[in-house]
């Protein structure tokens, strides 16, 4: 069976792309991860114009973030203040990167960039999953424990200007830390059609220094906002969101998700967390072969 | 399709010189959601002649006239990535031939050239990035040829024409699943001994129709309300999916 995809003009196996991501919201539900960072390399290699893909990924992610955000909402664990600046951050970050996608577009240089900003980001976070996961498969609880991090944020954070109070993190720093935050998500999430939960958790547990209950909940709610941006940015300016391609890797997101959560919560974490890194790598050797190769025409026709 | 063949045998009527005549069965393929390609019959007859099996037909389809830019790749460092932009002003998105023979076996080389009877003679001038690549123009032009025939939006067949009764015959094209909507051409061109005879053509529209042409229009018309109409559907999607995986 054929489905002819409306905005990336070309047909596609339905069961094939269901397939897809019915894998992608496994491993996603398996790992905890969003998904976005793999979803849109596997889009590439099946042959979405990257374009597409980063868009179309941008509506696929808001879906995929709302049972998660209603949950943290309804919970009351979301900092609605610091999510107000990593949202506003995250909007500039956007709009920004939707103009550098559409110059890009139109030099013809977009397809290079997603890859290789992929490549460096993939390799970037794969390389350190797996030197942790490593260091703890490695040593004993005991060691564990020396090595736990202090969770003290770096001083330059207190020496920014205009620090106020956030209660709900119970913080005194400076909004300019979440807007830059929010800002380099927000980048991301316009370029490569990632949520940025990835780097975003991590920054605000041990450079924002925000406690762990909050965490997670805030971080979807900036997710969940910028990638609603991303999508009517992409769509208004480059048309390269594809809603039926993001409905159908939704109806298997959906119960791939489903199933992975069940897996993943039999196996431990550091074993999760090599795995995943694994995978990233891999991903990301994968683009990189593709970018190194010669390519299998040297010519590219536009339009055909 | 009764009615065709009615319509068809009336024409033909006791000229003097030999002709052809073509028409097709439905001169609209709609491109929707579930497009895999279509098949396309033209039906036709030739006039004028005691054996009509004994001419050769060509049929040429060609449209829509579009834009294209063909980039070269180029070794950067370590990856390899698209050069300047070539512009093609104007070139068919899809060129189909079918023939009773060898083209070459059916006409000489100048008439199959004024006729455009192949891909090769098609008016494809490749506007340089800048002057010095002039000399490659003719490379991008046979890369942008090649690209289309591996995409087989351009391609020649052998076959597909058969004779029916008589003066009456048809041909079954096969429009592949990537065509590209537009305003379409199709000729039929009469051959006997090397020569011309006679020749028709029929306009042909390739349409978007059904949900694929609703989204494609409300996307390219009203960008900003498509981007808030899919946030809201991915949002009442991901709600939907929460509340059915409840326990």
């Amino acid at each position: 069976m054929q489905l002819y995809l409306p905005i990336a003009e070309m047909p596609v196996d339905p069961f094939v792309v269901i397939t897809m991501g019915a894998a992608v919201g496994f491993l996603s539900g398996m790992f905890g991860v969003g998904g976005g960072f793999l979803m849109t390399p596997l889009l590439i290699f099946y042959g979405i114009p990257p374009a597409v893909a980063v868009g179309t990924e941008a509506s696929q992610i808001v879906a995929s973030s709302v049972s998660g955000a209603l949950a943290h909402l309804k919970r009351k664990t979301v900092d609605f203040q610091m999510g107000g600046f990593l949202v506003a951050g995250g909007a500039v970050g956007s709009v920004i990167g939707v103009l550098v996608f559409r110059m890009l577009i139109k030099t013809g240089q977009i397809d290079t960039l997603i890859s290789v900003s992929y490549v460096i980001f993939l390799s970037l976070i794969g390389g350190l999953m797996l030197w942790e996961s490593i260091r703890s498969l490695l040593h004993s609880p005991e060691e564990k424990q020396k090595h736990a991090r202090k969770r003290r944020s770096p001083t330059w954070l207190a020496a920014l200007p205009f620090a106020m109070r956030f209660r709900a993190s119970a913080l005194y720093i400076s909004p300019i830390a979440p807007i830059a935050l929010g800002f380099i998500v927000g980048l991301l999430a316009s370029m490569l059609g990632v949520g940025g939960g990835f780097i975003m958790v991590p920054a605000m547990l041990y450079i924002l220094n925000m406690p762990t209950s909050v965490v997670v909940g805030t971080s979807l709610f900036q997710i969940i906002f910028v990638t609603a941006i991303t999508t009517v940015l992409h769509a208004a300016t480059n048309q390269t969101v594809d809603i039926a391609l993001a409905l159908l890797l939704l109806s298997g997101g959906v119960v791939g998700a489903q199933l992975g959560v069940r897996v993943g919560v039999r196996l431990k974490a550091e074993h999760l967390r090599a795995l995943l890194a694994l995978l990233v790598l891999g991903v990301c050797a994968r683009l990189l072969i593709g970018l190194a190769l010669p390519p299998p025409s040297f010519f590219i026709v536009d339009g055909l | 399709m009764k009615n065709i063949l009615l319509a068809l045998i009336l024409m033909i009527t006791p000229a003097s010189a030999a002709n052809i005549e073509v028409a097709l069965t439905n001169d609209r393929v709609e491109v929707d959601t579930g497009f895999a390609g279509a098949s396309l019959t033209l039906f036709g007859a030739v006039t004028g002649l005691d054996n009509p099996a004994s001419v050769d037909i060509v049929s040429v389809i060609q449209g829509p006239q579009t834009q294209f830019k063909v980039r070269q790749m180029e070794k950067n460092n370590l990856i390899w990535t698209p050069g300047p932009a070539h512009l093609i002003d104007s070139a068919p998105g899809l060129y189909l031939t079918y023939s009773t023979r060898e083209i070459d076996d059916i006409a000489p080389l100048p008439v199959q050239d004024r006729y455009r009877l192949d891909a090769d003679y098609l008016d494809i001038v490749v506007a340089t990035h800048a002057p010095a690549d002039e000399n490659n123009a003719g490379l991008y032009r046979s890369a942008f040829l090649s690209e289309a025939e591996d995409l087989g939006l351009y391609r020649s067949h052998i076959g597909g024409i058969e004779f029916k009764k008589g003066a009456l015959f048809t041909i079954t094209a096969g429009l592949p699943a990537n065509t590209p909507v537009g305003e379409y051409e199709v000729a039929v061109y009469l051959f006997r001994d090397g020569e011309l005879i006679g020749s028709d053509v029929a306009a042909l529209a390739v349409n978007r129709v059904g949900l694929e042409r609703r989204i494609y229009d409300f996307a390219h018309q009203r960008p900003v309300s498509y981007g808030i109409f899919c946030v809201a559907l991915s949002l009442l999607a991901g709600w939907a999916a929460s509340v059915a995986f409840r326990k």
